[in-house]
């Protein structure tokens, strides 16, 4: 009988360990998470622009490496750094939030890159977060 | 809200009066007994025009960032239901636009009225909000409280004691005119 008490109470305090580990971890490095696009960004751009409910369906809350060359960068000191690229739209483009300890200094306007983010819609660009360089 | 941003730069000839930003700062704070809740966005777009007095917001839900993987995820699949909605917009007004001077650099209390539409349910909102003109850029600012219930936003209540009945919400964005 106390055997089976032990074990119980064993049981319970590791079940409530990785219930309490579950609850406390931190949002994932997409690096970690499996990629689920591979895309231009001109192209991620003109499905979104063709039919949005469609794209949002494809691609929102998916990991996305998406490839593409330098419009802007927006660095830390202003606040969330970011990456713009082409998009082949005179005004709008492809916004790569990145992840912070990527620094938008380290890409130039011009330059061809594939960055690794999360999808997470479309405003008046398509939006990146958590981006990380490919 | 594409339509207004395109109608906006359509226009842009006409009526230099149109200030806008892609990168403005929205965050969400809940207190409650058993934990605090913080969320922050920095992808929201917004638009002022100067001359109506007329601001609009929009915001993915997917793209605000918590500091709990089960919290972003719980926010989105469970509570907002992002995929579904996968947007948050306002669209309003100054209340008080003659006290507010956009070609004057200065501080002006505002008084903004209008309609917040979240998880597919719209209600009205009235709020103050801060404006700052410097230098050609419009900071403003606002704070105000939501109520969870109005947006149809489920709480289960096994977890009703970690979640506040009201959001508070903090906006912060700097608008630029656009360049022709």
């Amino acid at each position: 009988m106390k055997k089976i008490l032990i074990i119980t109470a064993v049981f319970i305090l590791g079940a409530a360990g990785v219930g309490f580990y579950l609850s406390q971890k931190p949002v994932p490095s997409v690096n970690d998470l499996k990629t689920d696009f591979t895309v231009t960004a001109t192209d991620l751009f003109a499905e979104y622009q063709a039919n949005e409910e469609a794209a949002n369906q494809k691609y929102n809350g998916k990991i996305v490496e998406v490839s593409g060359v330098v419009k802007e960068t927006k660095n830390n000191e202003a606040g969330q750094p970011t990456v713009v690229l082409e998009s082949g739209d005179p005004m709008f483009g492809v916004i790569c939030e990145l992840k912070e300890k990527e620094q938008a200094s380290k890409f130039s306007n011009g330059q061809q890159v594939m960055l690794k983010g999360e999808c997470t819609g479309y405003l008046m660009d398509v939006v990146l977060a958590r981006c990380v360089e490919k | 809200m594409f339509s207004l941003i395109a109608l906006v730069f359509a226009l842009n000839g006409l009526h230099a009066q149109k200030y806008f930003t892609r990168e403005g700062k929205i965050s969400f704070h809940s207190s409650a007994v058993v934990e605090n809740i913080e969320a922050h966005n920095t992808s929201a777009t917004s638009v002022v025009d100067t001359e109506t007095g007329n601001l609009e917001f929009a915001v993915l839900i997917k793209a605000f960032q918590f500091e709990k993987a089960l919290m972003q995820e719980h926010f989105n699949e469970n509570y907002l239901e992002s995929d579904k909605f996968p947007k948050a917009t306002f669209k309003g007004a100054l209340v008080n636009k003659a006290d507010v001077n956009f070609a004057k650099d200065g501080t002006y209390k505002a008084k903004v009225k209008g309609n917040m539409t979240l998880h597919g349910v719209t209600n009205p909102v009235a709020t103050t909000a801060v404006f700052v003109v410097k230098s050609g850029v419009i900071s403003t600012s606002s704070e105000f409280n939501i109520a969870v219930a109005d947006y149809k936003i489920e709480i289960p209540s096994l977890v009703k004691d970690n979640i506040a009945k009201e959001v508070q919400v903090v906006v912060k964005a700097d608008l630029q005119q656009l360049k022709s």
